[in-house]
């Protein structure tokens, strides 16, 4: 039996790649649909103007629907896992009971969410990560505002604008605070990756039909109620999505004690091997878990992952040469520490305070991301430091002059519960006899 | 050698114990350095809940210390300021059945000078109106009081710096200077300091002090798991245990023991705990253990079922053989002190035992007995 955690583009090609093989597979996923973040919402027809990678997607729901190798299990949140003689168990709370999966192997396609950096008035109503907004139109139907501004880095944020767009949103502008001319720097990245060149110019002719402008090498300063600066100018929107870059969802590796490491842009990755395996043997990882790089190379790791085949290695390669070029020519810089005031709240849950995190340093005596935590709350709320744990460790860092050590790095990146459970199921499971 | 290095006493530790115990020392007029591997509170302090309890105690020199350092802690309020949300929450103790046990050690309490008052099943209702049908019978103990013990430690320490002392984090003791069996300074990552005293406020790590000086604590870890759910109106006004807790508390064996003590805090979170598992160093998550304080603090609070656990942590109590501190000059090294081993009471007992030893250390009378507590009865010297 295998199972695999995520049914993303990563966690699709996994179980079709394994089930052709004639395994058994159980295929978890949070949501109640299949896709993952960027496939989650895709249209059974999409009809004309459908993007280029959708065929892909609709070749792997299809099969994943009518394999009867494949076990789907949705509205399913793996919160804990262990590793016992040779075998793994996962604890799932599917449609609000727990329930456990033994498997053999276990593959992590977990994904990635949204990094979000505070600004001035990031915490006002209207600001939210591009895939909340993104979300809630496709899983809703909603579109959460009419006059949209885009900000941040990364093409992630183009099919966001679009999308919008599309659905009838006005969109002021999207501002990236990248040149992605840098990508002269990087041509191998391209040329490697025609389809990529395919699917920018997709999305760039997308957003001249729907009069979108792009700001390169902009970022927004601050919001107020009614819109954002940009240069000392103000733009007037009601919602403002943001996103630079992703933070890779590692609790289920971290807690099955599979070894981490720090990608070359300080992102916490899990460490795998040729065939996508973690260092615990029988354990594999696929996806943005691994590093981001996007849905074609998720696909190509989930395949490698579910069928350990060599074949797809060169493709592979090739797909990996294109997320080191999206790392080198989209990165995140510390210079977004310089917009915040003493007031800019950086952690949302529990209102702490950039000030709070500098009198936690030289008053209490924190050094280090938990410290921080400890003396003032940040990152102990609902959502347990996803959104500012990495940015409070950098800020304090950088407040004591000095670079985040691996470990710390890794410690932020980790979560002793994968989801969260409630407490009647949690002591419910001494009776199941797990 | 500068004499910036040198000081009248060197505070190893900067948990709530080595917090504690330098201010003390600040205030009797000594120089004190305060030296920490890591940060501050960064240890168990960190790592625990912040009960100050008085409740859970047997009546001997525990709860003698346990008292005095009760109202330390509300003296430490009023100098320190009110800064580490210090509370007078009030502990209620429940019982499900025979309650013989609970009201006999609720007596034996009372004589000893603890406020604990016998309630029945409506007094408890009063208190805690969500609690589970079927608990007849308690007890109610106001003076049960609780902080937030990661800011505690760290205001304290402000406070020991407002007042001359220095406390450096990030600072490794790697090796003792000693000449002739006396203590005459550290060495550390960032260099040597020199005193005549040193204190090992070291916890859970005591014992690889001692061993660095030569002489010998045995100090162990005993891990314990607490609970923190997502944040929700304010339902439960107490700390409330269930009676075994106090068996639990007592108890030597190795193997894994739960009982629940259900918190609500200033934030709105709920926190459940503690398991005690005698593992050594062993963090990984117990999944067991869990599910056991979830069926225990949902046995008591039936509304809880539905709250989602947001978090679980790990800390590691400082415990010697017999379950009390150790709080004493050492028998083989003259000007080591120690304040270790406190187990799952080292917020409670911190004020206490920081003014024992600075009382020792000055050569002022104590306010109690202090030999139950002294190291020689593990070092085989007489008290
Ligand atoms: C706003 C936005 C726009 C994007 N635009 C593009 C684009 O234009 N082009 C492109 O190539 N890529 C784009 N991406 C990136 C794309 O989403 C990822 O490359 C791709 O989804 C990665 O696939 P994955 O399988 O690794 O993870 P995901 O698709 O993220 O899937 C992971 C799945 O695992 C589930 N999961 C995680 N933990 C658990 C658990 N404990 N229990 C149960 N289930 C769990 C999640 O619910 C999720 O469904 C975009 C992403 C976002 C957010
Ligand atoms: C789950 C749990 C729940 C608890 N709940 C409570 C409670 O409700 N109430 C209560 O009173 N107690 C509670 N406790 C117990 C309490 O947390 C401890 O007794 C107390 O924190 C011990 O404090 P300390 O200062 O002795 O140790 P620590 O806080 O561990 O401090 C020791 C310090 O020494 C430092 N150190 C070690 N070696 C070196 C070296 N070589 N050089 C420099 N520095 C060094 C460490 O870095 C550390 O910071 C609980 C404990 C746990 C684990």
């Amino acid at each position: 039996m295998i199972a695999i955690v995520g049914a993303g583009p990563a966690g699709l090609s996994a179980a079709v790649a394994a089930a052709k093989l004639g395994q058994q597979v159980i295929l978890i996923d949070s949501s109640p649909r299949l896709g993952g973040q960027y496939w989650r919402h895709l249209p059974s027809n999409w009809g004309v103007g459908r993007p280029p990678y959708f065929a892909k997607a609709q070749e792997l729901f299809d099969e994943v629907l009518s394999n009867p190798l494949i076990t789907r299990f949705s509205n399913a949140h793996v919160w804990q896992a262990e590793k016992k003689a040779e075998q793994f168990n996962l604890y799932v709370v599917r449609n609000g009971v727990e329930e456990i999966v033994k498997a053999e192997k276990v593959i992590l396609a977990t994904g990635a969410y949204d990094r979000a950096l505070p600004f001035p008035g990031w915490d006002l109503p209207g600001v939210m990560t591009a895939g909340a907004a993104q979300s809630m139109l496709k899983s809703h139907g909603v579109l959460v505002g009419k006059k949209f501004v885009i900000a941040g880095t990364g093409p992630f944020l183009l099919p966001v604008a679009t999308g919008l767009a599309a659905a009838g949103a006005e969109v002021v502008g999207l501002y990236e605070a990248n040149n992605p001319l840098r990508w002269i720097l990087n041509l191998h990245g391209l040329i490697l990756n025609p389809s990529k060149i395919r699917e920018g110019i997709y999305f760039l002719k997308k957003l001249r039909s729907l009069g979108i402008k792009v700001h390169y090498g902009k970022e927004i300063q601050s919001a107020v109620s009614d819109g954002v600066l940009v240069d000392g100018k103000k733009i007037e929107c009601d919602t403002v999505a943001i996103g630079s870059g992703f933070v890779p969802e590692l609790s289920l590796a971290g807690i099955l004690g599979a070894k981490l490491k720090v990608g070359a842009d300080g992102t916490v990755v899990v460490d795998v091997d040729q065939n996508q395996q973690t260092s615990i043997p029988g354990l594999y990882a696929a996806g943005e878990s691994t590093g981001i790089g996007g849905s074609s190379l998720a696909v190509l790791e989930g395949e490698i992952a579910g069928s350990t085949r060599k074949g797809k290695r060169l493709a592979r390669w090739r797909a990996q040469v294109f997320a080191t070029g999206l790392q080198r020519v989209y990165p995140v810089s510390n210079k977004w520490q310089s917009a915040l005031t003493p007031q800019t709240i950086l952690c949302r849950c529990e209102e702490v305070s950039l000030a709070d995190i500098h009198g936690a340093i030289d008053e209490l005596g924190a050094q280090d991301g938990r410290s921080a935590k400890l003396f003032t709350r940040a990152g102990m709320g609902l959502c347990q430091g996803r959104v500012c744990g990495r940015n409070v460790s950098e800020i304090v860092a950088c407040h004591l002059s000095r670079d985040l050590t691996a470990e710390e790095r890794i410690n932020t990146a980790q979560r002793p519960l994968a989801a969260p459970i409630s407490l009647g199921e949690l002591g419910d499971g001494l009776e199941k006899n797990f | 050698m500068t004499s910036q290095n040198n000081f009248d006493a060197i505070v190893i530790g900067a948990g709530i114990v080595g917090a504690t115990t330098s201010l003390a020392l600040t205030k009797a007029g000594l120089r004190v350095l305060v030296l920490d591997r890591g940060p501050v509170a960064g240890g168990t302090t960190g790592a625990g809940e912040g009960n100050i309890l008085v409740s859970d105690k047997e009546p001997g020199p525990e709860l003698e210390l346990a008292l005095m350092s009760r109202d330390l802690w509300f003296e430490l309020g009023d100098d320190v300021g009110d800064s580490f949300e210090l509370e007078a929450k009030g502990g209620v103790v429940v019982s499900r059945g025979d309650d013989t046990a609970l009201r006999d050690f609720a007596k034996r309490q009372q004589s000893a000078g603890v406020n604990a008052q016998l309630v029945d099943g409506n007094e408890l209702r009063k208190l805690e109106p969500h609690l589970a049908p079927g608990m007849n019978s308690g007890a109610f103990y106001p003076q049960d009081s609780q902080c937030q013990p990661m800011l505690a430690a760290a205001q304290i320490l402000k406070r020991v710096r407002e007042r001359g002392g220095i406390v450096k984090t990030g600072t490794m003791v790697t090796k003792f200077v000693i000449v002739s069996n006396r203590v005459k300074g550290v060495e550390t990552s960032e260099g040597i300091f020199n005193a005549p005293t040193i204190v090992n406020a070291a916890g859970t790590w005591a014992g690889e002090i001692s061993k660095l000086a030569g002489s010998f604590l045995p100090i162990a870890p005993r891990k314990g798991f607490i609970l923190v759910t997502a944040p929700m109106p304010q339902i439960i006004n107490h700390k409330v245990y269930d009676s075994d807790y106090v068996a639990n508390v007592a108890s030597g064996e190795a193997d894994l023991q739960t009982s629940t003590v259900v918190e609500g805090t200033r934030s709105g979170t709920i926190l459940i705990g503690a398991s005690r598992e005698r593992v050594g160093f062993d963090g990984s998550m117990n999944i067991d253990v869990l599910r056991r304080l979830a069926a225990q603090a949902t046995s008591l609070f039936p509304i809880l079922r539905d709250v989602q656990l947001l978090r679980a942590y790990r800390g590691f109590r400082p415990y010697a053989p017999d379950h009390l501190p150790v709080i004493g000059e050492d028998s083989l090294i003259a000007g080591l002190w120690h304040s270790a081993g406190h187990e799952g009471a080292g917020i409670g007992l911190a004020p206490g035992s920081a003014r024992l030893l600075t009382e020792q250390i000055t050569g002022r009378s104590s306010f109690m007995d202090a030999s139950p507590f002294s190291p020689r009865r593990f070092q085989g010297g007489s008290a």
